[in-house]
């Protein structure tokens, strides 16, 4: 199975950026704009690696999360968060087993696609 | 034959990029290490085969009743906890959540004794939430060394930042530096 990236984000230009500098690198990535959204590719049977944005409207990230794990959908899924937010808020606290990585807007190309396939890897 | 030192890594969110950089191009070390870090289950493998690619010394997931040996890497399976009985033996245990996490660092730190001819460090990486400052705090109490990443190169300061704050941390350092200290502390065999 070639397992891909799921972007969750709601703004269209992170979206349109990270797209398109992970198609480049030959990424898999499919993008949705929220975590109601993130949801139903789960339920689709989407594995991967998801990037999170945290701050969105209706459910923020961590609920996204509360909720892919209370579903039992946490299964053969990485979680990064990809979020402009410098420091992270007390709700990771209760989920930081389930978050393998934090990573900033803006990020370095290079390493981030580095990092990406570095994770990617991960699952096998 | 026991090993002579006992190195305990702690790391949370970021830990894996963060060990990375730690173990590249680190020798082997006259100690035995062991490295908790939350993740879930499935990565505990992959991690392992990630760091085997950056050092020369050997890196497994830690089995229950494992006896310890120098030169090689432990990495706490998840969803148990892991404690070292005499310093040397790993036993492995099903329990609550400690500081929301299992393993919890707090409990492998906090299973140490001060065992006379062995020696111990602590060191806290990059994550959320204030796992393995207790840990620190007893590393210290028995003699130990203990060591926190620097602000600027961690990814979440908050574990790093309660370990400062418990006045119990020795040295403050970058990934880079911390394998260097590990190097002047414990030798390369």
């Amino acid at each position: 199975m070639r397992y891909g990236v799921l972007l969750v984000d709601d703004d269209p230009s992170v979206r349109h950026t990270v797209s398109r500098i992970l198609k480049s690198a030959h990424v898999n990535i499919k993008s949705v704009t929220s975590g109601r959204e993130c949801l139903k590719e789960l339920e689709r049977g989407f594995k991967g690696l998801i990037l999170m944005d945290i701050v969105m409207p209706e459910m923020d990230g961590w609920d996204t999360i509360k909720e892919i794990v209370d579903r039992g959908r946490y299964k053969d899924i990485i979680i990064c968060m990809l979020t402009g937010k410098e420091e992270p808020d007390i709700k990771m606290d209760r989920l930081k087993e389930y978050v393998l990585d934090y990573i900033r807007k803006p990020f370095d190309t290079i390493k981030f696609v580095e990092l990406v396939k570095e994770y990617l890897s991960y699952l096998k | 034959m026991p090993s002579p030192n006992i190195i305990v890594i702690g790391a949370s969110a970021g830990g894996p990029r963060i060990l990375k950089e730690l173990f590249t191009g680190m020798p082997p070390l006259n100690a035995s290490i062991v490295i908790v870090q939350h993740m879930p289950k499935f990565v505990n493998e992959s991690l392992c085969e990630s760091l085997s690619r950056c050092t020369e010394m050997r890196v497994s997931v830690a089995q229950n009743g494992e006896q310890l040996e120098r030169k090689k890497v432990y990495v706490a399976p998840s969803e148990v906890h892991l404690t070292l009985v005499d310093n040397q033996k790993v036993w492995l245990f099903n329990g609550e959540r400690v500081n929301f996490a299992c393993p919890s660092i707090d409990v492998t730190m906090g299973s140490l004794q001060k065992i006379l001819g062995i020696g111990v460090v602590g060191v806290i990486l990059t994550g959320m939430g204030k796992d393995g400052a207790d840990g620190i705090r007893h590393i210290k109490k028995i003699g130990g060394t203990t060591i926190a990443q620097d602000e600027k190169t961690s990814i979440i300061y908050g574990m790093p930042k309660e370990a400062c704050e418990t006045g119990a941390i020795d040295f403050v350092l970058s990934p880079k530096l911390i394998m260097n200290k590990l190097i002047e502390l414990v030798g390369v065999v």
